[in-house]
């Protein structure tokens, strides 16, 4: 499925003009009020912005909202009943996805559309159109390649945007991408023209060696030199786009009615595995910056042979005491290099 | 610089503290460090991009840098305020602490910058600064640089808000909440939000709800607000690592303004000055408490 076809940019905002008169819900960078760029839903599509700009925080907020209501509870002098969600949700799209925002989403499918499904998440992916958009340059966190992904990777992808002169070549990658294309034909054109090659800045890390590390060494003193500037603050985890970790409250209205919902948790609060018996497995910060480590190299490729990372780079800029993934990866891939027994170098 | 390494390494050689807590030049700009040995006193720096308060890592709930010993910490002079309320509310000894001041002209927004300092990269804390010189500190080192520049543009902002009427003023609010995730970042790198067991983590009674929905929210965002009125320092860091962009800062400038009017109390690095709600004064200018 690497057919490729050509759209100008103008046919690609007339594109986006008609799936919004048509009522489609489209997701898109687009300025905020402070003049960064967010992923917004796009009410006209003069506001979507398709340059260099990263989007401050990943598109997990629309796969899953902050909070999230599971069902409401009502009791009456007649009985109990419970009110489920209405889970069903319109065909929408996704524009200028970047390729790391599309590949984390993708990432966490694995998790979730397992066994029990999860119906909250999947609703939203199983309705979308993922248009991604190529960088065509690195932002100051990126590390994609390290993590082996890149700037053109087509991972959760229907249909990959890459700059050209003009307009894009489009990369149809999914059959989805393929039925998008083709219920608006006259948007595209055939193309040969060439594409360019993406930026570098990594070359891949020794992910195999990473994971054995990590395997052998739960205890290394290593976790202690990483977490001593951590403040556990989980800004990392909020901008995430691979970080899908969640919490489940009761919140009542009253005495007799209220409302389940599921809000957005993080490893990096001692709360996060606190026991009712006032017991914390993880007692301390120590312990937390390790399981982010763990859950994302380690415990998530062991189970579902997927990185739970896709090298944003988010986490990098926005640690407000500078804790670098890279830098973290590196270190851990020259601890694993030392050691002989890691298929390091003897 | 190599006054401050030089202090550094003598602490650390003749046994004085066991760690000095400062900033050392990372991958993606200045960062706190914690320098365990003499050798590594050579990583420590000061300059214009070292915008972290360093007293955040005082607070007893940080055991995982308890652990390490004895500190020496290397403070600005606005970083003293918050060690200064740390003394004052009992949470840590000042015989526990060795304070290395640094003289300072102001900091930069972002500790990444490679501009330098001006109106418009400087933090927004460092405007009227009177502090350049740390009073509480063991040691002070440095040369004392010129006033930073100045850009009175948050405070002209508060003033803005403050003139607004009620509706207004409560619109902006509520559309600057409408964005919290409720992640409690605010919390986590606050220097002086040191309770054991904060009251959005109880759940017997639950106080306040944790979901983002606009009650919860708002409720959170109140109570953060009134615990810090008389104690923030105005480091800002709540401001600086908040997901939303939320600028948690003016609100608690707000707090400090009213704080001003209405208990003459300004955050001071002395440790020995009366909390402003934390004590008895038989000429306080509230009627009804005397």
């Amino acid at each position: 499925m690497s057919e490729t076809r050509f759209i100008t940019t103008q046919a690609l905002a007339e594109l986006t003009a008609e799936l919004l008169a048509a009522g489609t819900r489209v997701v898109a960078p687009a300025e905020a009020a402070d003049g960064a760029v967010d992923y917004q839903v796009i009410s006209n599509a003069k506001d979507v912005v398709l340059d260099e700009r990263m989007p401050r925080r990943s598109l997990r907020g629309f796969f899953q909202p902050p909070t999230e209501q599971v069902f409401t509870w009502n009791r009456t002098d007649s009985g109990f009943s419970l009110k489920p969600v209405d889970l069903s949700t319109e065909p929408w799209v996704v524009l200028g996805a970047r390729p790391c925002d599309a590949a984390g989403a993708a990432a966490i499918d694995a998790v979730m559309n397992g066994e029990p499904k999860d119906d909250l998440w999947m609703r939203r992916r199983e309705t979308v159109t993922v248009i991604g958009l190529a960088c065509a340059a690195m932002g100051p966190g990126c590390f994609c390649e390290l993590v082996g992904k890149g700037p053109a990777d087509t991972t959760g992808s229907d249909i990959l945007l890459r700059p050209a002169q003009g307009g894009y070549i489009v990369e149809i990658v999914t059959p989805r991408g393929q039925a998008f294309v083709e219920a608006h034909s006259a948007k595209f054109t055939s193309t040969d023209a060439e594409v360019q090659a993406p930026p570098k800045r990594y070359d891949p890390a020794p992910m195999d060696r990473i994971e054995a590390w990590l395997e052998a060494n739960f205890n290394d003193e290593f976790w202690q030199e990483l977490s001593l500037r951590c403040l556990g603050c989980g800004t990392c985890t909020s901008i995430c786009p691979t970080c899908y970790c969640f919490d489940i409250v009761d919140e009542p209205v009253g005495t007799s009615a209220g409302a389940r919902r599921r809000n957005w948790d993080t490893c990096q609060v001692g709360l996060f595995t606190l026991h009712a018996s006032g017991h914390n497995p993880r007692p301390e910060q120590t312990n937390r910056c390790r399981q982010r480590i763990m859950h994302k190299f380690y415990i998530y490729p062991h189970r579902h042979d997927i990185l739970l990372c896709t090298g944003c780079g988010r986490c990098v800029v926005a640690c407000p005491t500078g804790v670098n993934l890279p830098e973290i990866l590196t270190g851990i891939a020259g601890r694993a290099g030392e050691d002989t027994t890691m298929g390091g170098p003897a | 610089m190599k006054e401050l390494q030089d202090l550094a390494r003598t602490l650390l050689s003749d046994g004085t503290v066991q760690v000095v807590i400062g900033w050392e030049d990372g991958p993606t700009g200045a960062r706190p460090v914690f320098v365990t040995s003499p050798e590594g006193a050579d990583k420590l720096i000061f300059d214009t991009r070292c915008v972290h308060n360093l007293a955040t890592f005082l607070s007893p709930r940080r055991s995982h840098v308890a652990r390490l010993g004895k500190a020496a910490v290397v403070v600005k002079g606005c970083d003293a305020r918050a060690v200064a309320m740390l003394l004052r509310e009992s949470q840590i000894k000042r015989e526990d602490i060795v304070l290395i001041g640094v003289r300072c002209g102001g900091v930069q927004k972002d500790p990444a910058s490679k501009e330098p300092l001006t109106a418009a990269t400087v933090a927004d804390k460092c405007t009227g600064c009177d502090v350049r010189e740390p009073h509480l500190a063991d040691h002070v080192v440095g040369e004392l640089p010129q006033a930073p520049p100045n850009d009175d543009a948050r405070e002209r902002f508060i003033e803005e808000l403050s003139a607004m009427p009620a509706s207004e003023r409560w619109e902006f609010w509520q559309t600057a909440f409408a964005r919290c995730v409720r992640c409690n970042a605010c919390r986590e790198v606050c220097p002086l939000c040191t309770c054991e067991r904060c009251i959005v983590d109880k759940t017997q009674p639950r106080w306040i709800e944790p979901s983002a929905h606009p009650a919860a929210i708002m409720a959170w965002q109140i109570t953060r607000a009134q615990h810090h009125a008389g104690r923030c320092s105005d480091c800002g860091e709540c401001a600086r690592v908040c997901p939303a962009g939320i600028p948690l800062d003016v609100l608690n400038r707000e707090m400090a303004r009213i704080l001003q009017i209405r208990f003459d109390y300004t955050a001071t690095d002395d440790p020995e000055a009366p909390a402003p709600l934390g004590a008895f004064r038989t000429d306080d200018g509230q009627e009804f408490i005397r």
